[in-house]
């Protein structure tokens, strides 16, 4: 019993208001941005005939082909670097930091970033990425390199240490939750039946923090996919993914072309997720 | 190997991982609030060219072309209204999927629609929908439109999180005292969630303070703060910007220790009896 | 003589706190030992040193007379038994009693029979598929043990194992686990706060206070003759009385209290005029209206009787406020009335002076 009756008709009217409101301002563009890719003819409006030609033409351009490929790599090679930086990190936290002070302090620095504007972090690395950059008058100051690297600033690999620090937490998240709901008991039941350390992590450990791997994977493969933002200020105009190809098709008023890059988008993200969530069949972990 | 000495080694390993990353995260925020402080020939790097609060006095005695008060003020509207509806929907939404009504399943995957969903899509395909229907984007209408469907979710969350930890008996004990459901509704539960519910209007502030993909499609002319920044960031990059940047990001901070202290109060306050 | 296990001046601090202070003790081959104390008294950091799993500030832990302090429990020759018997989710019953097995290297077709045996044994081989989630606690507790004993360990190592059970499943458990201890010789360390458990079960019984061990001995002996106050007030049933020596003749010492002076055997004991002292006496050997010949007696008044069937147990006050219990045969037609004046007594064999 509560101040709610199950399935009762106020529980509907509640949901009512919310529901509209994320069908129309998620849902709906979604379907509109769908069918504008569909749309033959130069005219912005319904009555334009439904055609394929806007994707023929988009995977026609092989440079378009190479920009989702290049999209792909990139963003699975920052799975793979914020996946093992965060596991790293969630395990230290959880199972290695023995004081709750300390676990806390440690755990604040790591997620109080995570709450601040993104825009400004990434502004942020500017400074520190050019050429008269903080890192350059580092290396250059320990005698590393005699001259400045220009590889930081308007790179992938200013780029991607950008991304890094913006999505690690993403990736580690769901693996700190995991990890902290798994009972000290069992590594000490692993040990007692002879299961050496690194046993104990393969067989009991990594397993049961496998959701959470996916989860916080499937996190920052949604970001990195779609972050244009991080690409556009650290990259300049040298650097383009599939998102910012969205942005340059419709700031020149390329509505259709726009919309397509969008629904491909949409799609890789789709089947990304969905071959995450089959690669690892939760209900068959450790058997 | 000694087993012990391994143990110990594994630790100072990942201790160095952990530490070494917090550094790398925190570092730009430090240097860009240091830089902040340089003196007027400052430029965007070391070294700092003296220390002064020239870049704060810029922000305060703008000229027209990067004022950015009036995208502050429009900024901190939009957030409080956001906020406002953020609180009121996820306030009825949780409630509504207490009472597990038929589809509350896909309601819920719905409102997680709403954070997977990347802003970028979301903001374009907004902008297609204003103009299919005729209608002009502004900050105080499409952009709002927009930006709640990104807080509310969110603020969701928080309130099913503390609705998990509410214990419904507290409204048995009342109901069996004979007030009838609003009435508990009004007398007993929500004060008891009212710190969460504050939570949740926090973080819709900042989340909406901070928005800029779905703005940048749906704000039209008048800007917001971030899509400011960002122009200007076009332009050219200044220490103004990292001024701004500062205290955007103190800003932030302030909510967020709020935000913490409101939900550990409550934390405290909603074990009944004890 | 070959000890199982063989513990040595233990001692293990947490910052100020010291949880095991000079505990040392030695099981014999194929021993049923209970270790036995409130919550906090150190005897399961105890257990959990013999297991590796805390490191001991000092002494020494032997196992079948191999020193094993310095090493890790994943090279020590033991099984444990957790309370919550923490078996691993992800895995199914046969792979999780097999997994010990596996840790050891054995061939697989070599594992699996064996794992089917064990399971049969323990009559758990119809969830052989199934995950302990969807295993009741009974069953649950099964698997933890078979998963325990299928490596046959020297030592069994059990951390409260039946306080997750259902009341009613105690029993029945605790007579198999007994059994099945019997039956394998291997030694179990069983720790508990709970008397039935201790004494139904061990051979060896070892009460815990306050990190340190106040006595060990046989159920007999502990219920018999308590060695110190706290053990006389731990166990069930006594009436404890704190006071000096006031003379000793003979066989025989009188102690002085705040209720009164009584005549106490001296047992074994060397006790000195002006000494502290303290000696019990069971409630069953008190006695209402005591005959002439006996000289402990004391004027008390009954507070409220319990009934419990078997037994009819009168709480009384003495002089100085502390409450006394005198138990009765329940059959029999009670002795006294509730919320009156009683004198009672005791023969003076009946008196048990501690140290």
């Amino acid at each position: 019993m509560s101040t709610i009756r199950p399935r009762s008709l106020p529980a509907y009217l509640l949901a009512l208001p919310a529901g509209l409101w994320m069908f129309g301002a998620v849902v709906m563009p979604a379907l509109l941005i769908l069918w504008v890719s569909l749309w033959g003819g130069t005219a912005f409006g319904p009555g334009n005939p439904i055609t394929l030609a806007n994707y023929e033409r988009f995977f026609a351009n092989a440079s378009y082909r190479g920009l989702i490929a290049n999209t792909f790599l990139h963003t699975l090679m920052l799975m793979a670097i914020t996946g093992v930086l965060g596991y790293g990190i969630a395990y230290f936290l959880v199972m290695k930091v023995r004081s709750r002070a300390w676990r806390t302090a440690l755990f604040l620095a790591f997620i109080i970033p995570f709450w601040t504007s993104a825009l400004i972090r990434a502004i942020a690395w500017v400074p520190f990425l050019g050429v008269n950059g903080v890192i350059n008058q580092a290396l250059m100051g320990l005698g590393i390199t005699e001259r400045p690297i220009e590889i930081f600033l308007y790179s992938r690999t200013g780029i991607s240490m950008a991304q890094v620090s913006l999505y690690t937490l993403m990736a580690s998240g769901p693996v700190v939750y995991m990890l902290a709901q798994i009972p000290p008991s069992l590594r000490e039941a692993a040990m007692t039946l002879k299961a050496p350390p690194g046993v104990v992590f393969r067989r009991v450990i990594f397993p049961l923090t496998l959701p959470g791997v996916v989860i916080g994977q499937v996190l920052v493969f949604l970001s990195v996919m779609a972050d244009f933002a991080t690409v556009q200020w650290i990259g300049g105009n040298k650097i383009a993914l599939l998102p910012n190809l969205i942005l340059n098709f419709y700031e020149g008023a390329q509505l259709r072309a726009a919309a397509v890059v969008s629904v491909v988008l949409m799609a890789c993200m789709l089947v990304g997720t969905f071959i995450a969530m089959r690669v690892v069949d939760i209900r068959k972990l450790g058997t | 190997m000694h087993w012990r000495t391994r143990s110990r080694l594994m630790t100072a390993l990942l201790g160095t991982l952990t530490v070494g990353f917090l550094l790398y995260q925190w570092l730009p925020v430090f240097t860009l609030g240091l830089l902040s402080f340089s003196g007027p020939t400052g430029g965007t790097t070391f070294p700092m060219n003296g220390v002064s609060l020239h870049w704060y006095r810029e922000l305060i005695e703008a000229s027209i072309m990067n004022d950015f008060k009036p995208p502050f003020g429009r900024s901190v509207l939009l957030a409080a209204a956001c906020s406002v509806v953020t609180c009121v929907l996820a306030v009825a939404s949780a409630q509504a999927m207490r009472g597990r009504f038929r589809g509350h399943n896909l309601f819920f995957y719905l409102l997680l629609l709403g954070i997977m969903a990347p802003g970028l899509l979301v903001g374009f395909g907004v902008a297609i929908m204003g103009r299919l229907l005729g209608i002009e984007p502004a900050w105080n209408t499409t952009a709002f439109f927009v930006q709640v469907s990104w807080t509310l979710p969110f603020g969701f969350l928080v309130m099913l999180a503390i609705f998990n930890r509410f214990d419904s008996r507290l409204e048995e004990a009342a109901l069996t005292l004979g007030a009838n459901r609003i009435t508990t509704f009004r007398r007993i539960t929500l004060p008891i969630v009212l710190p969460g519910v504050i939570g949740a209007a926090l973080f819709g502030f900042t989340l909406s303070y901070d928005e800029f993909p779905r703005t940048m499609f749906t704000s039209g002319a008048d800007m917001t703060l971030p899509l400011a920044v960002m122009a200007q960031l076009d332009r050219e990059l200044t220490p103004e910007l990292y001024a701004i940047g500062t205290a955007t990001t103190l800003l932030s901070l302030v909510a967020i220790l709020a935000c913490t202290l409101i939900l550990v109060s409550l934390r405290r306050t909603a074990r009944p009896g004890s | 003589m070959e000890y199982d296990l063989e513990i040595v001046a233990l001692r293990k601090k947490y910052g100020g706190f010291t949880a095991v202070d000079d505990v040392s003790l030695r099981v014999g081959k194929g021993q049923f030992v209970c270790l036995l104390g409130p919550s906090g008294c150190g005897k399961t950091t105890t257990l959990r040193c013999v297991a590796g799993l805390e490191e001991p500030d000092e002494g020494d832990i032997l196992i079948g007379g191999r020193n094993v302090t310095q090493d890790p429990p994943w090279e020590r020759d033991i099984a444990m038994m957790f309370q919550d018997f923490a078996l691993f989710p992800h895995m199914t019953v046969e792979k999780q009693v097999g997994f010990g097995l596996e840790m050891r290297k054995w061939p697989a077709l070599k594992r699996d029979k064996r794992v089917a045996e064990v399971l049969k044994a323990f009559e758990i081989d119809r969830f052989a598929n199934r995950k302990p989630g969807s295993l009741s606690g009974g069953q649950r507790q099964r698997v933890a043990l078979a998963r325990a004993m299928i490596t046959e360990p020297r030592l069994l190592l059990l951390d409260e194992p039946i306080g997750a059970l259902d009341y009613s499943l105690r029993e029945t458990v605790m007579i198999e686990l007994k059994t099945l201890q019997r039956r394998t010789g291997i030694s179990f360390i069983w720790v508990t706060h709970d008397q039935n458990e201790a004494f139904s079960l061990g051979d060896l019984v070892v009460v815990m206070n306050h990190a340190k061990i106040e006595q060990q001995g046989t159920p007999e002996e502990i219920l018999q003759r308590p060695r110190t106050p706290f053990v006389a007030g731990f166990v069930q049933g006594n009436n404890v009385f704190h006071g000096k020596v006031e003379d000793v003749r003979g066989a025989e010492a009188r102690i002085g209290t705040a209720s009164g002076s009584f005549v106490v055997p001296v047992l074994d004991l060397k006790p000195q005029p002006g000494q502290a002292a303290s000696f019990s006496v069971r409630a069953e050997r008190l006695r209402p209206a005591p005959p002439e010949g006996w000289p402990n007696r004391l004027a008390t008044s009954c507070r409220t009787v319990e009934y419990f069937g078997s037994v009819r147990r009168y709480i009384l006050e003495r002089p100085d406020g502390e409450v006394m219990k005198l138990d009765q045969f329940g059959a029999e037609p009670a002795f006294l009335m509730a919320e009156g004046a009683a004198e009672i007594g005791w023969p003076t064999e009946a008196g048990v002076l501690h140290g």
